[in-house]
């Protein structure tokens, strides 16, 4: 399942042949491809995680949080992206999960020899953070919680992330829930005010 | 459904369907409302309206309805045939498994061909290297049978400056510009060309009993809840079932086309959801799987009478695979456009759709306008975002969330030319859940096809320039690793040394064989094949009742 490593910008990019999705996702394997339907119950912060341990969940959360930081607007924090990583780990993703945290132990090592005397990622300062993660931003273990930390804050809520449709409302997507009405955006509102006027 | 019909596998029905997708649908209404025993075998399960969805990690991530992804279904792919085919993790050749086939997921856009498409061949002369050919039969041809599809499929629209003749106006008036179209046709005016309302298979009124459109945004690679995209599921498989002579079967999947000592078709072998084997006995076999899997099929079948596949004396099974080549520049504006609410496209640009030998190159394409990458979210970050900007951090997050919105592509479609080195064969290793040979696609994008798209992109910077675009990126050209236009493979003509199929579809070699889908197809059009498959399956269906009517299948 060595492939969800090869998952990079230009790797999407060659996919060229086609205008739907399916292109895209050449090289992502069937783990990540198949992540579970299995509902949420761990939106809560106090809720258990289901293969997690309080530690990996800190280190995956503080991770996703300098991928999607929380700013002005909300980030991974909120919406809540480490319960995607949990669930996707219990179900279809449990076998990336030997794996996953192989690549943490690495992750982890490196950030010992760069920071001694660290008591774990989540409690270095951000610029520390983003400075680690610069040295680790290639390879199988980012671009995993690279595109773990995506699905969970832009897929539907009930896969554990995306709490109360945060991640939609950052980049004003107005949810999948259905029927709309023209005008939609700004230039086409023009037009159709003309035709109304028109009519 | 009072009419449910139900057909034991030892009765000899009148026609076996294989593919219930935008051929076969047509097939199986118009047989079995002519009175024909009808029983279409799908491989797919047999979904609703109500069961489709929005879920961007089911349908587009887990490819919920192309019944999964390469795991399941082994297809290989390369390069030429000196390549090793590798496997990758998305089928090479996609399709929708479900009854409907892909007309359930396509996104709708639904160009006509135009006279030349069929005859470009004796127009341009040949093309060293490739089949390019010209049609058996004319746009005169089958423009009954285009329009036969505009009011029975159901298709909206406004006649273009370049458009072919028709004979009856579109039934329904096209779908509202939106922002992305309002922008294109700026710029088109400011470029001296001809933006012209998108034709779709998607009702912008209430048609035929359907309910029209509700503008979700869900078109591309998704199922339409409303009923309204025309796919064969919402307009035809309904009053097929209700003729009462048709059984639809889901979950069926086929193994081999058996033929008898006469070299006749006799029954197809498949098995059943619960993996048994089973066959259906049938005066005569319609193959309507699509490019990809009714070679495969006929190249499965082979047998002693019919040493390399069935239906293939010529060798031209799987052979001229054809995807069309894609090209799209990606912009971004000052103000929303809110592009993921509604149909894909609403305004489209045909100037380019001729070959002009000034260019140094064969082929035509078309432009369009569309969100693509800014319809959905996750697609959006995976393939659409800006590339010049980190993909982590604070300025990803900034630049996603204003990005999003405002972003359009303007999309190239192009000609691909047929040639013997673009095919589907058996692989001989990996198989498919179901034991069968994987489909095995070989392909490399004939340079011509690979610049005109090129030249596409050109076009489509600079109208993205004339719209006023704060920004901008290219994707690049290069050559394909797949696609959803699955041509070519099983062509129609005159002559059975260059042809799988007459012009009425009937194999040359096995003569109760029909074979109708997008493998029909000599040349590619200009990249929106399906309104051509449906409009092909009206005009064989009407043949293949004749014949079937003197007692000739």
């Amino acid at each position: 399942m060595k492939n969800i490593g090869k998952l990079s910008r230009r790797h999407f990019l060659q996919s060229t042949g086609s205008l739907t999705g399916a292109a895209y996702f050449r090289l992502l394997g069937p783990g990540i491809v198949a992540i579970t339907q299995a509902a949420c119950s761990a939106k809560e912060a106090q809720a258990a995680f289901k293969v997690l341990t309080a530690s990996e969940a800190s280190d995956f959360a503080a991770i996703a949080a300098r991928i999607m930081p929380t700013t002005d607007t909300p980030g991974a924090t909120e919406a809540g992206v480490v319960y995607f990583f949990d669930n996707a780990f219990a179900a279809e993703m449990s076998t990336e999960l030997s794996d996953a945290r192989e690549g943490l132990a690495k992750f982890n090592a490196a950030l010992d020899k760069a920071h001694p005397d660290n008591a774990g990622f989540d409690t270095l300062s951000e610029d520390a953070q983003d400075a680690f993660l610069k040295t680790q931003q290639t390879g199988y273990f980012f671009n995993l919680s690279w595109a773990m930390t995506m699905f969970g804050f832009f897929s539907m809520e009930k896969y554990g992330g995306n709490k109360d449709q945060l991640g939609w409302d950052l980049i004003g997507f107005e949810g999948s829930h259905g029927a709309w009405q023209y005008p939609f955006g700004h230039y086409d509102a023009e037009v159709h005010a003309e035709t109304k006027h028109g009519e | 459904m009072a009419n449910e019909v139900k057909f034991d596998t030892r009765e000899e029905v009148d026609f076996a369907i294989i593919g219930s997708g935008s051929a076969g649908g047509i097939l199986a209404k118009e047989l079995s409302t002519a009175g024909f025993k009808v029983v279409v075998l799908e491989q797919g399960p047999y979904r609703k309206a109500s069961d489709f969805n929005h879920d961007e990690l089911s349908v587009f991530v887990r490819g919920e309805l192309l019944g999964g992804h390469n795991d399941v279904h082994g297809q290989t792919f390369r390069q030429t045939e000196n390549d090793i085919a590798d496997r990758p993790d998305v089928q090479p050749a996609r399709y929708a498994r479900n009854v409907g086939g892909s007309s359930v997921h396509f996104t709708a856009n639904f160009w006509r061909l135009r006279p030349v498409d069929f005859k470009e061949r004796s127009l341009l002369g040949p093309i060293a290297g490739t089949n390019f050919a010209d049609w058996p039969i004319t746009y005169e041809e089958l423009e009954p049978y285009y329009t036969k599809v505009d009011w029975e499929i159901g298709v909206s629209g406004e006649p273009g400056p370049f458009d072919a003749p028709r004979s009856k106006p579109f039934p329904m008036p096209p779908m509202p510009i939106k922002s992305s179209g309002v922008l294109m046709e700026r710029a088109a005016k400011k470029l001296g060309l001809h933006a012209q309302p998108e034709p779709h298979a998607i009702l912008s009124q209430p048609h035929n009993g359907r309910a029209g459109c509700i503008s979700c945004g869900y078109c591309m690679y998704y199922g339409c809840e409303a009923g309204a995209k025309s796919s064969t599921l919402a307009a035809m498989i309904p009053l097929a079932e209700a003729s009462g002579n048709c059984e639809i079967r889901p979950d069926s999947t086929v193994i081999r086309i058996d033929t008898n000592d006469q070299g006749r078709a006799s029954q197809v072998v498949y098995l059943d959801a619960a993996g048994t084997e089973q066959a259906q006995k049938a005066k005569a076999v319609v193959l309507s799987a699509n490019g990809a899997e009714s070679a495969r099929l006929l190249l499965m079948s082979a047998s002693p009478q019919h040493p390399d596949g069935l239906a293939n004396s010529s060798g031209f099974v799987g052979r001229n695979l054809m995807h069309n080549a894609h090209s799209a520049v990606n912009g971004v504006f000052e103000y929303p456009l809110n592009d993921y609410k509604g149909v894909q496209v609403s305004r489209i640009i045909h100037d380019f759709y001729e070959t002009d030998e000034q260019r140094g190159f064969y082929g035509g394409g078309g432009i369009d306008a569309r969100p693509l990458f800014s319809a959905t979210p996750i697609f959006h970050v995976l393939a659409g975002r800006d590339p010049n900007v980190p993909r982590w951090g604070k300025q990803f997050k900034e630049t996603m969330a204003h990005d999003f919105t405002r972003q359009m592509s303007v999309v190239g479609s192009t000609t691909s030319l047929a040639l013997d080195s673009n095919n589907i064969t058996l692989d001989p290793e990996s198989k498919d859940a179901w034991g069968r040979p994987a489909i095995r696609e070989t392909y490399m994008d004939h340079p011509d096809d690979l610049a005109m798209a090129g030249f596409l992109e050109d076009r489509a910077a600079e109208i993205l320039d004339a719209a006023g675009a704060v920004k901008s990126w290219r994707r690049g050209i290069h050559p394909t690793n797949g696609g959803e236009h699955l041509l070519g493979t099983c062509r129609m003509g005159d002559d059975p040394a260059s042809s799988v199929v007459d012009s009425k579809h009937r194999s040359h070699d096995v003569p109760n064989l029909f074979v109708c889908d997008g493998s029909s197809m000599v040349t590619s059009g200009r990249g929106q094949p399906t309104m051509t498959i449906m409009a092909l399956a009206f005009r064989a269906a009407d043949h293949i009742k004749a014949a079937a009517g003197n007692g000739d299948i």
